[in-house]
């Protein structure tokens, strides 16, 4: 065997064995004419071929169909149980303005509920748990656009650049120096912070609030446009990371705007509750969850970063 | 012309039949197939050669399939399945082109 391998391989695509057979039928004169058995062999062979091949084609369809019937199952589940909680959500949140409507009136009765009441208001807003709408900032980040330089044929093979994504860092730097801007609310995504809202990285999703937002952040900030803007900018870590996003090719940019809508933050569970001994509870307002005795905690509670 | 029919007869009984395929035995279909299809491609090319042979056919039809088979099963069990079973593909790959272009010279006289 001279040749190698390969050549072996690229040279002989045929079978020896027919040369082989053809020249011993030479040597001895035997007759070329096939016989019946071996045409029904032949035949037979080719039927077994047939065979195998549609049985094969009938398992690659099936096994992708029953890929696709799972995934559309899979999709459906996910689409039904998001109509859920979202039907779930509008439930809570009907029944919180109820709550929160008999609260008011409960309150409103008294003098001393009145007090109550107007604690209560301020330390909502401190908490975020009441809407904001007014002036403000928008801050717009945004991952790197994928290299132009991705390969065609095998799809995105080349791994993503990470330093060209947003990070849980960036959005926590800009959302502190839009508190320390002066920002009276502040939103990302339309997920509002409250004073103990954390923003997060998780895998490959920045949470806040423990839902996840996704690329191009929005962070909205009510406050006074003029002073915001000029304070943000002025603030060195905003600097820096202008200059970073710059070098890695980020998306950062703000505009004024005349009208910012926040929705609420998510209430933040009752851990601990203190009775009042000095107000003479009515059975009503005691027994509302996160009513009176939340007030009393509630102001101590700063608005954070 | 009867292989031919054959064939055709083959792919109808397996599409209509729609046979059930044990288990451990799905893996090594489609490696029996590419190499089912080098010895129908070998057979034709021989038969235009002029130096087909039934004998040579059927049992080089059948050893190509079962070692095919057992050279993946093989590979399953030494835990490089993936790789031979691309070794076998590309040779058998080569050797069906090769016939192939064999069989078009045949044909086409180009």
């Amino acid at each position: 065997m001279g040749a190698s391998l390969l050549d072996a391989v690229l040279a002989e695509t045929l079978d020896p064995a027919y040369a082989q057979a053809a020249a011993a039928r030479a040597a001895t004169g035997a007759a070329p004419r096939p016989r019946r058995r071996a045409r029904v062999l032949v035949a037979l062979t080719m039927a077994v071929a047939g065979l195998l091949v549609a049985v094969t084609y009938d398992q690659a369809a099936a096994s992708a169909q029953g890929r696709a019937q799972v995934r559309a199952a899979l999709i459906e589940d996910i689409r039904s149980d998001s109509r859920v909680t979202d039907e779930l959500a509008v439930q809570l949140e009907s029944l919180r303005t109820q709550v929160a409507g008999t609260r008011d009136q409960l309150l409103a009765a008294s003098a001393v509920g009145q007090r109550a009441l107007d604690d209560l208001a301020q330390a909502e807003r401190g908490a975020a748990a009441v809407p904001v709408t007014g002036p403000g900032l928008l801050v717009t980040l945004a991952n790197a656009d994928p290299g132009a330089d991705d390969d065609p044929v095998g799809g995105r093979t080349t791994e993503e650049d990470p330093r060209g994504r947003v990070r849980d860092g960036d959005l926590q730097l800009v959302v502190n120096a839009l508190w320390a801007a002066g920002a009276e609310a502040v939103s990302i995504n339309g997920q509002r912070l409250g004073p103990a809202t954390a923003i997060r990285f998780a895998g490959e999703a920045v949470l806040v609030d423990f839902r996840p937002v996704t690329n191009p952040y929005e962070v909205s900030a009510v406050g006074d446009p003029d002073t915001l803007s000029t304070q943000f900018l002025a603030s060195p870590e905003v600097g820096a990371l202008a200059v970073i996003s710059e070098s890695f090719g980020l998306r950062f940019d703000f505009a004024r705007k005349k009208e910012l809508s926040l929705p609420a933050a998510s209430i933040p569970e009752l851990r601990s509750a203190q009775p009042q001994g000095r107000e003479p509870t009515t059975p009503g307002a005691a027994t509302t969850p996160g009513a009176s005795p939340d007030a009393g905690t509630a102001p101590d509670r700063e608005p954070g970063g | 012309m009867i292989p031919i029919l054959g064939l055709a007869a083959g792919v109808l009984l397996g599409l209509f039949f729609d046979p059930t395929v044990p288990l451990w035995l799905q893996p090594y279909l489609p490696i029996a197939v590419v190499a089912a299809l080098d010895a129908v491609f070998g057979g034709f090319r021989a038969r235009l050669d002029g130096i087909f042979d039934a004998k040579v056919f059927v049992i080089s039809f059948v050893s190509n399939v079962v070692v095919a088979a057992l050279i993946v099963f093989l590979g399953d069990q030494l835990g490089v399945g993936a790789q031979l079973s691309t070794a076998v593909v590309v040779v058998l790959g080569i050797r069906i082109f090769g016939n192939a272009a064999a069989i078009r010279r045949h044909v086409f006289r180009a």
